[in-house]
């Protein structure tokens, strides 16, 4: 079905009127070739190919086939509107909760297949964590904020019950917070008000407070959709520092609109444009020195876009 | 942050300021309008005012004012429509607020003659109307006559519980399942039959109940007579239902889907988002949901008086809800036919006291919708 | 089931579970036990209310206890399954028979019976096991719990669709053979109208013949209906209709479009949201208190028209107002950019985009005050059989005399009947009904479904003008 569905777009693709110019004349296929068989630095964590995404008759992400490797930053870039945020959410199939989005093609984390039935959405997002375009804590206390997560999975309970028979976990709970929190680089502004609701603090403070609860579960890849459009320029550059941090140890895939971002911050770059395709995807130096689409060099030049 | 500063205390230091606002506003108003087109505003006002006197007063003339109020209308219609279409909207308002102004001033009046008649003396003070609420005896015949209204309190205080008992979780569960949960095709079966159910007509439920359920109950908990608070509240808790339902799904919609998928991308399962996330901060709407059942519930005429015994008493014990005497509601529709002097003005304090509890809940829950407005509105 | 809860704990079955079951559970496995061994206590052992009460409650706890400390997959199956064991013991060994029957010694004599307690036993047994079954197929943990909770909510929104279907069904069935008393279909049967058009009278002869909605009720007919009750609910809603609508509407105007939403607006909302809330009786006693002593005295249709106007009014006006704030703000903005005035600009930009949502409105609050018994019944309550004689003519019935108030309608001022009345009056009226009409119950089942209908097609509209509008909006 998926095979049939690709072979269509392809040939929808072919017949498109916009020119697919490379600036030494290759053509997409060339193009796509030098990024799946570039060896990035690191280990293949998660491995896209074929993906195609509709909203209802909408066709939202045309094919997309990519690597992404562990333990690295990887930028998604392109104008509002080119399917990168429909991407990310791909990615840990926050896509199911819309109901006319149908998603075509193969996703492997670790090799193994997100879309196949049976996987467990619940074990896939404990995995793959998100932060999403605006902060968006839940009304509660800074520190339910945090321990949400590992609650709601059983690995921390400070229930009544679990207290009654003296196996609250209150010890670990504090451990965690304050190490989510440090890692978040939001310990030193909060550790005297956990219990203050988190709606209270400011904008870059609730995000990094998202931040914090997504790394509290542990996960593997951290997912970010345009974390810092939503705040001001010294927040920005706080969460910037953040995801330089946080490559180390987790795969943070980005998603951002801010060119000069993507260039601060990642080790590979994507570039989506309009119409739902993946343009060019490659080291984050060469795509910005030396790109070899010409749409590409145009938008980054800001010819365009 | 609370209630009660904005509301009222905010107003009362801003009252003068408004007054002033106000008559300068009026004064421009005089000032900017036409003075043939003034005369049209006044005289339909002055006629409105006429025609309210003269209907109030049971006058014959009141057809007068109101002519002339039609004549000017017209007259205002033709050549000032901007300034007629304006004090047409306004004079619709007031008589907004003046019907609500007038039921009150209409039962509070009527039920003064029984609430002197029953006054009881505490400590040497009389206060009246007390006796109705000390006693329990209800009789309007022999001697002495007493109108109490314990026992139609206590009746609508059982029905109230069981049919909240029955709609606060069946009605909270279907809301989730209307919001949360279904696929978009079952909702759009679901939802107009949670609508229709509003709009079976409540002698309908009675008539149901009192066929089938009054007799079937009487049998098989082996009463003497048929009617029990149990089934009542039952048939009421359905009919309070549909108000439970759509409000809850409005406070639940109404919790920003950001902070659903926020709690979902922690790796969380839709039921423990729903439970730990949407239903939290969507409390306090849900909780005027459920008020707002209650207020119906309370306010529920047919169904009861259909499927009650009509013989204002309590039960014995008071929580046996096998058996159903009597309700606010159903002794209202029940006696008015017969009732004269101090007995329907008795029926008329059932009446104030039904609207008084209603009007706080409506308030109440008003209170509560709009601390959540805020929460969602003001601070995220 | 709680084979596979001990089976898991040892091991035998890979499940994923916490390490309690939660206090939800625990306290939902308590009840069942507090509430059976309780009255075991009470029943069986001739314990006394007080010494029944403890035993209950302390077993209660003692299964909540049992529930929550051991592992999740022990917890929620065990305590429930056993429930089930019991519970299927008792009834199927006759410990409690068909003959069972426990009175509860009170003052005014109530017994639960077999036949009440046996049924509703099973089925509380079955909701449960279905629960704790659905956990152990979910695989306990969040994953188990999810499963149990949407099994329970999908019950629940299953069974109030089943619950609205069986109420109409069984109002249907019930009510067409009365419906159907002495109905004729084909040409020429039905009755005669004759509509005067330009001088020329035509006659024109329905093909059906449908005499429980064409008669009324009279000594010499075959066949008794309810034909006055009929029309009065139509000039009743007619009547409601035009005094509230206007009204609704234009508070509606003033409220979004003209006055400063401040103080003033805030308290016209809370008392139209009051007014909303307000107990239907109450209406009627305003209608009788207020209306009555000025239409003559006596109960009228007027009286009820403006009783269910009243009732109308504030739905109108939350509706209208509702409507009117959706409408964009930009369209206003373009409008008065144009030069166009205030009012022409609510006329012909504010009021169309409204109108779907006013529509609705009206049709959804018309269907409800349609079924109104309460308000009618103290201001315009007629007979309980309202000969045909007297169906309302409203129109012809206007008059003109030379001595104030000028016009006059005594149709307007006097009582009629209405559906919601009729069924009222039919159901008090209770024996001494045979004399009037052959089979009563036939007769009442047979009002109760003619006034489903009319209330239900009201409903019916109004939910199709919805979708009708919000079908057009969304492909404009």
């Amino acid at each position: 079905m998926s095979e049939i569905e690709s072979t269509q777009t392809q040939t929808h693709q072919s017949t498109a009127s916009q020119p697919s110019q490379t600036t030494n004349g290759e053509s997409d296929e060339q193009l796509r070739e030098a990024w799946t068989d570039h060896a990035f630095d690191g280990d293949t964590k998660l491995a896209v190919d074929g993906l195609d995404v509709h909203y209802g008759d909408d066709h939202a992400l045309k094919d997309v086939s990519m690597e992404i490797p562990e333990r690295s930053v990887t930028a998604l870039i392109g104008p509002s509107g080119c399917g990168k945020s429909t991407f990310l959410r791909c990615l840990n199939r926050m896509n199911d909760r819309i109901p006319s989005a149908r998603v075509d093609g193969s996703v492997r984390l670790d090799g193994s297949e997100l879309y196949q039935e049976g996987v467990d959405l619940v074990e896939l997002r404990k995995r793959v964590g998100m932060v999403f375009q605006s902060p968006n804590p839940f009304p509660k206390s800074i520190r339910d904020n945090i321990s949400y997560g590992p609650r709601k999975h059983g690995d921390i309970d400070t229930g009544l019950i679990a207290r009654m028979i003296g196996r609250s976990d209150e010890r670990q709970e504090r451990q965690l917070v304050e190490q989510s929190l440090r890692q978040a680089a939001l310990w030193d502004e909060v550790r005297d008000r956990l219990d203050d609701n988190a709606l209270g603090l400011s904008g870059g403070q609730q995000q990094r407070l998202c931040i914090a609860r997504a790394l509290a579960t542990d996960p593997e890849v951290l997912l970010m959709d345009e974390p810092a459009s939503a705040l001001d320029p010294i927040a920005t550059s706080k969460i910037e520092e953040l995801i330089h941090e946080l490559s180390r140890e987790y795969t943070v895939v980005i998603v951002t609109h801010n060119m000069q971002q993507a260039e601060r911050i990642s080790d590979q770059t994507a570039v989506f444009l309009t119409g739902g395709k993946l343009v060019e995807y490659g080291d984050t130096e060469q795509i910005f020195d030396d790109p070899r689409s010409q749409r590409v060099d145009d938008y980054i030049s800001g010819k365009f876009g | 942050m609370s209630f009660i500063p904005d509301f009222v205390r905010g107003s009362r230091s801003g009252l003068r300021e408004a007054v002033d606002h106000r008559a300068r506003r009026a004064r421009d108003f005089v000032d900017e309008t036409e003075p043939e087109a003034l005369a049209v505003v006044t005289i339909v006002s002055l006629s409105l005012i006429a025609a309210l006197v003269g209907f109030l007063l049971v006058s014959a003339l009141t057809v007068v004012p109101i002519s002339a109020f039609l004549v000017a209308v017209t007259y205002g219609w033709i050549r000032h429509q901007e300034v007629t279409a304006r004090i047409l909207t306004l004079t619709t308002t007031v008589s907004t607020l003046l019907i609500l102004g007038l039921i009150i001033v209409f039962i509070f009046i009527e039920s003064v003659p029984v609430i002197r008649y029953e006054s009881a003396t505490v400590f040497g003070v009389t206060v009246p109307g007390l006796r109705m609420f000390v006693e329990t005896r209800w009789d309007a015949v022999s001697d002495p006559v007493r109108f109490s209204m314990v026992p139609m309190i206590h009746g609508t205080v059982m029905v109230t519980l069981i049919a909240t008992a029955v709609a606060a979780p069946l009605g909270v569960s279907a809301a989730l399942f209307l919001s949360e949960i279904a696929p978009p095709s079952v909702r759009e079966i679901v939802k107009p039959g949670v609508e229709i159910l509003a709009g079976i007509p409540s002698i309908v439920y009675g008539f149901i109940g009192f066929t089938i359920l009054s007799p079937w109950a009487s049998s098989q908990f082996r009463l003497t007579g048929q009617g029990t608070y149990l089934f009542v509240g039952v048939v009421v808790g359905l009919m309070a239902l549909p108000t439970v339902v759509s409000v809850a799904e409005d406070a639940l919609s109404s919790v920003p889907e950001s902070i659903k998928s926020g709690s979902l991308a922690v790796g969380t399962t839709d039921w423990q988002t729903m439970t730990s996330i949407t239903l939290p901060a969507a409390f306090s709407g849900v909780s005027a949901a459920v008020l707002l059942g209650v207020g119906r519930a309370i306010g529920e005429t047919m169904a009861a008086t259909v499927m009650l015994k009509g013989v204002p008493r309590l039960t014995d014990p008071l929580y046996n809800a096998f058996y159903g005497q009597e309700t606010l509601t159903s002794i209202i529709a029940r006696n008015y036919g017969d009732a004269d002097g101090l007995q329907m003005d008795a029926l008329f304090v059932a009446g104030v006291i039904l609207f008084v509890t209603v009007l706080f809940i409506s308030i109440g829950s008003q209170y509560v919708e709009w601390r959540m407005k805020r929460q969602f509105g003001g601070e995220v | 089931m709680a084979t596979f809860g001990v089976g898991s704990r040892l091991g035998y079955v890979d499940t994923n579970p916490d390490r309690s079951a939660g206090l939800v559970a625990a306290v939902a496995a308590g009840i069942p036990w507090a509430v059976i061994c309780g009255g075991a206590a009470s029943e069986l052992l001739g314990f006394g209310t007080v010494l029944a009460i403890v035993a209950g409650l302390l077993t209660g706890c003692l299964v909540s206890a049992a529930t929550a400390f051991s592992r999740e997959d022990i917890g929620s199956t065990v305590p429930l399954g056993a429930l089930s064991i019991v519970t299927g013991l008792v009834f199927l060994t006759s410990v409690l028979g068909p003959e069972w029957v426990w009175s509860l010694g009170w003052e005014q004599p109530a017994s639960l019976t077999a036949e009440f307690v046996i049924p509703i036993g099973t089925l509380l047994n079955a909701m449960f096991a279905g629960w704790a079954a659905s956990k152990a197929y979910g695989g306990f943990g969040a994953r188990g719990r999810h499963v149990g909770a949407y099994v329970l909510v999908y019950l629940n929104a299953l069974s109030i669709v089943a619950f609205l279907f069986v109420l109409v069904a069984f109002t249907v069935v019930r009510g067409v053979p009365g419906l159907l008393n002495g109905a004729e279909f084909g040409l020429g049967v039905g009755p005669a109208t004759t509509i005067e058009l330009a001088g020329f009278g035509f006659t024109f002869v329905w093909p059906f013949s449908v005499p429980f909605v064409m008669n009324g009720v009279a000594l010499l007919n075959d066949f008794q209906g309810v034909l006055p009750a009929i029309v009065g609910t139509i000039w009743l809603v007619v009547g409601a209709v035009l005094f509230a609508v206007p009204l609704g509407i234009g508070a509606a105007i003033f409220l979004t479009e003209y006055a400063e939403q401040g103080p003033f607006t805030q308290a016209v909302e809370i008392a139209t949201n009051g007014l909303w809330s307000t107990p239907s009786i109450v209406f009627g006693l305003f209608g009788f208190a207020f209306l009555i002593p000025r239409f003559g005295n006596s109960k009228s249709l007027l009286a009820g028209m403006l009783t269910l106007g009243f009732m109308l009014l504030p739905l109108v006006l939350i509706t209208s107002r509702e409507a009117m704030i959706s409408v964009p703000d930009e369209y206003r903005d373009a409008s008065a950019a144009l030069g166009v005035s205030k009012w022409q600009t609510i006329r012909s930009v504010v009021l169309p985009a409204a109108l779907p949502g006013v529509v609705t409105g009206v049709i959804l609050g018309v269907g409800r005050i349609a079924g109104e018994t309460a308000p009618i019944l103290l201001t315009m309550a007629g007979g309980t059989f309202v000969p045909g004689s007297q169906t309302a003519d409203v129109i012809g019935g206007f008059g003109f005399v030379a001595s104030p108030p000028f016009v006059t309608n005594p149709e307007l001022l006097q009582a009629t009947s209405a559906l919601p009345y009729q069924l009222f009056a039919l159901i008090t009226a209770g024996v001494g009904l045979g004399d009037n009409v052959a089979n009563p119950d036939e007769f009442r089942w047979a009002t109760a479904l003619v006034l489903l209908v009319v209330v239900l097609s009201f409903y019916a509209v109004g939910i199709a003008t919805r979708y009708y509008f919000r079908r057009k909006l969304s492909y404009e």
